[in-house]
């Protein structure tokens, strides 16, 4: 059986050890805001936390995961109780097709957690995930925005 | 559902409550417009041509558009409920949207009224289906569709616009019966008819019922542009909040008792079957398994868990039929349309005397074969229940992919019940219409397929290999140009070949002033499989047209958006965007110290007008845009932050193609098959884009994919301005 932590809550599944941590989280314990885009690390939809870092969950096998705190997007905010990232990607209107924009908020809460008050570069270094509808010129301003509502 | 042929109707409880209005008389008032003549037996003899029922109020007095377009990010939802909101003269907290059902009631041939009003030649996938004249194509195609940049310009603006204005008046008169005072003294706010004299009310909700039994007006009462209060304001998105709280339904996301998962690998050649899996023990030893099967263009495993079954379907060894095109590769293609280009043409334009004037410039360009890459890989999830075949997936219309589900299941229409969904982006990749005649939705066709011959309930997903390599393709074009000046520097020819079937020779013509031109085409498909791609053609014409305009103003020595300004009428929209776009980017001819430099293009595209400025510069990894400006005539601009968004996605969507974009064919596949090797955009690539929409009395334009076509060709004019370079073939990296 394999122990993971998710969003405060403990599960014991049994699954394969190699099996990525996206396929567990989605069918497992039904946290469907995850979403698979690659498989390979590529395009950073599956981001999640863990222990406050972003990761890429199609590519990291549950193993690793074990003993970790994993957050996903369903921890974040709520439609009544949005996260800073969240209100600010609603002010700017940030998603179109949306579906690459959980793993790209995560990206976001994880860079300012870590960085209160990213640069263009910083944000260009982080925010490695992507998104086929390009929303990038409001992603850039909802960070800003959303850094500028923290101090 | 029952649906009849009537104007206004109450439906009641069938449609979970509230009144139901559509408009059928209304559609045939303005399609006398329309400039082709074509026939409509049989419709008119009803006196209701179209049953699109787009809107309900119910009794508490909200007001429900119903949206035939399925939602990829693209906004018209918003945009559809501004309008109507205008019309009715409703308050804005009582508007919601819902999808409307796939069913026959609910195609939209306004769709297609739209492009025959514009004089396009309809697609060739179209013509092919035309037997009874536009009128019913709607309903011959089941053509529920989104696409074309088409809801908002031809659903929205003329159809459900002349709906809500005409039930507005239908409420007004139901409130003078009610009151026994008349209409005129009445006015309408915030979803209630008022009688000022009297101080009395009513609710649209309290009307309703009664608004349902009044005759349709003759003379429908069309709201003053200066009288909007929604339509051209920045209105929020009404699907973004659940999408931010990663709450929003894609088909990915389904969830059915019992349900399966598949995982698809391709045959690995375009048209080839599967004959047989040689490993089917071994593979079906993986854990979890519990079916290997052969499905159409490939193999299907079905496991207890996506990735069980994709791990599984990975093992898999099968031999493959024979097909011809097992040797398929791009180099045979190119050669293929270079030969094609030296062969018999057809002639799609010719003005002046052409073959009089002596060629001093030729170029020949080529874009490749590009896949759409949306980020919600294909997936579908069907299942049988009470009879009937159960299918949720995200598709551009859902009532033909319904339709080809219930063919590949032999069964009929009425017996699918197709639940649409979000879309995690289409780009046109979830049409179920190819250029080449090739099923684009093969995943859907799989997928009831494997349910089917399981028996189970099964969510299918293509990985993003299988996705990236089972495409259909925007198309690889050649196209081949010869120029000359006349002593004023202006072009005295213009002639260009391209290859493939034109559905649309304006996308290929300059769009200037040119007394010769002769542009021809070799009416010729492709062995790969292609489809609609963001801007169809535009995305290939755009390019080489705006590129070479380009080369014959740096041949004449000419400021490059001076010269097409001066190939262009005054006060057209054409003269405006350029002019605009100068205005806003500064505009200058040389490259700056810092080396970078400007390029400009210009294109008309889904009814709409498009300049860009693009300032760009080649840095020691390539070449980079930096800042993008675009020019937008798009007529009313119905939701300007929402116009903004698309216009900025276009140009990024556009720079991947640019810098990165190809699928390059080989043994009879593609070759890329992930974001490795078919790259996308970052945020690191994407530049500052600023965007401004033009005040206009132009018509109601398309937004969703203009803002494509210009971005390629301005941003290479740059790069030219900096090294002289004239890049011709894209990608550029």
């Amino acid at each position: 059986m394999i122990k993971l932590n998710v969003n405060d809550v403990e599960h014991s599944l049994d699954i394969e050890p190699d099996m990525p941590l996206l396929w567990a989280l989605r069918e497992e314990t039904a946290l469907r805001g995850t979403k698979f885009g690659c498989g390979l690390g590529l395009c950073g939809a599956c981001t999640v936390h863990i222990d406050g870092a972003p990761v890429r969950s199609c590519s990291y096998p549950v193993s690793a995961a074990v003993g970790k705190q994993i957050k996903t997007i369903e921890s974040i905010g709520t439609a009544d109780a949005p996260h800073a990232v969240q209100q600010a990607w609603i002010e700017h209107q940030v998603p179109q097709c949306g579906y690459c924009q959980s793993g790209m908020q995560m990206a976001a809460v994880a860079l300012l957690n870590s960085n209160p008050q990213p640069t263009d570069e910083d944000i260009d270094a982080a925010m490695t995930n992507l998104c086929r509808c390009g929303t990038y010129d409001r992603i850039r301003a909802a960070i800003k925005s959303a850094a500028k509502e923290k101090v | 559902m029952g649906l009849t042929r009537r104007l206004f109707m109450i439906t009641g409880a069938t449609v979970g409550g509230g009144l139901l209005l559509g408009v059928g008389g209304i559609g045939a008032h303005l399609l006398t417009h329309n400039r082709v003549g074509v026939q409509r037996d049989g419709h008119d003899a009803e006196g209701s041509t179209h049953v699109n029922l787009w809107m309900r109020i119910t009794s508490d007095n909200k007001i429900i558009v119903v949206n035939p377009h399925t939602d990829m990010g693209q906004g018209s939802a918003t945009g559809l409920m501004q309008i109507v909101a205008d019309e009715l003269d409703a308050d804005w907290s009582q508007m919601q949207v819902e999808q409307a059902p796939a069913d026959p009631a609910y195609s939209n041939g306004k769709v297609f009224e739209g492009f025959v009003r514009e004089m396009m030649t309809p697609p060739d996938w179209a013509n092919t289906l035309l037997e009874n004249g536009f009128y019913r194509m709607g309903d011959l195609m089941k053509a529920q569709m989104t696409g074309g940049s088409s809801a908002v310009r031809f659903t929205g603006w003329d159809a459900m616009r002349s709906a809500a204005a005409a039930t507005r008046q239908m409420l007004v008169s139901a409130a003078a019966e009610q009151l026994a005072v008349p209409a005129d003294s009445l006015t309408t706010e915030a979803g209630r008819v008022v009688h000022a004299e009297s101080g009395q009310s009513i609710t649209y909700g309290e009307l309703a019922a009664a608004a349902a039994n009044m005759e349709s007006p003759d003379d429908i009462q069309l709201k003053s542009p200066a009288d909007y209060r929604f339509v051209g304001q920045p209105v929020d998105r009404v699907d973004v909040p659940a999408k931010v709280i990663a709450n929003a339904d894609y088909g990915i996301d389904a969830e059915v008792p019992g349900m399966q998962y598949a995982a698809v690998v391709t045959s690995g050649v375009f048209g080839a079957q599967v004959e047989s899996i040689d490993n089917i023990d071994d593979v079906k030893a993986n854990r979890g398994v519990s079916d290997v099967l052969i499905v159409p263009d490939g193999i299907a495993v079905v496991a207890d868990n996506p990735w069980r079954a994709e791990k599984a379907v990975r093992t898999a060894e099968f031999t493959r039929e024979k097909h011809a095109n097992d040797t398929l590769s791009t180099e045979s293609l190119i050669t293929g349309q270079r030969a094609a280009l030296a062969g018999e043409l057809v002639s799609g334009m010719s003005t002046g005397e052409p073959q009089a004037i002596e060629t001093s410039l030729t170029a020949e360009y080529l874009v490749p074969y590009l896949a759409h890459a949306s980020l919600e890989p294909m997936n579908a999830t069907v299942w049988q229940q009470d009879g009937k075949l159960h299918i949720v997936a995200g598709v551009q219309n859902p009532l033909m992919a319904k339709a080809h589900a219930a063919k590949e299941a032999g069964v009929d229409l009425d017996n699918v019940v197709f639940h649409a969904r979000q879309m995690g982006g289409g780009f046109g990749r979830r049409v179920a219409f190819s250029m080449s005649g090739d099923e684009p939705l093969s995943w859907l066709v799989q997928a009831v397929r494997i349910a089917l011959d399981t028996g189970k309930p099964v969510k299918t997903t293509w990985s993003r290999e299988t996705d990236t390599r089972s495409d259909v393709y925007r198309p690889m074009v050649m196209a081949q140009f010869e120029g000359a000046l006349a002593d004023d520097g202006k072009p005295a020819l213009w002639r260009s070949r391209s290859y493939g079937k034109e559905m649309n020779v304006a996308a290929v013509a300059p769009p200037y002033t040119i007394n010769n031109i002769d542009v021809s085409f070799a009416d010729r498909g492709h062995a790969v499989p292609v489809g609609f791609w963001r801007s169809v053609e535009h995305s290939q014409h755009g390019f080489f047209v705006e590129s070479f305009i380009d080369e014959l103003a740096a041949a004449a020595g000419a400021d490059p958006l001076e010269y097409r300004l001066n190939l262009v009428e005054d006060n057209t929209p054409a003269a405006r965007v350029l002019a605009k776009v100068a205005e806003m980017s500064g505009w200058r001819a040389d490259a700056d110290q810092q080396g970078r430099a400007m390029g400009v293009a210009m294109v008309h595209s889904f009814g709409s007008t498009v300049a860009q400025v693009v300032e760009a510069s080649i840095t020691p990894t390539g070449p980079k845009a930096h800042r993008v400006w675009c020019a937008v005539d798009c007529g009313v601009a119905v939701n300007p932050q929402a116009i903004e968004a698309q216009v900025q996605g276009s140009v990024n969507f556009a720079l991947s193609a640019a810098l990165y974009g190809k699928c390059d064919i080989a043994n009879g596949g593609v070759v890329q098959s992930n974001f490795h090797d078919y790259r996308i955009v970052g945020i690191a690539d994407a530049p500052a884009i600023e965007v401004e929409m033009l005040a206009s009395d132009s018509p109601v334009g398309g937004v969703g994919e203009i803002g494509v076509p210009p971005f390629a060709p301005a941003f290479c004019n740059a790069l030219a301005v900096i090294d002289g370079a004239r890049r011709r073939t894209l990608p550029l990296l």
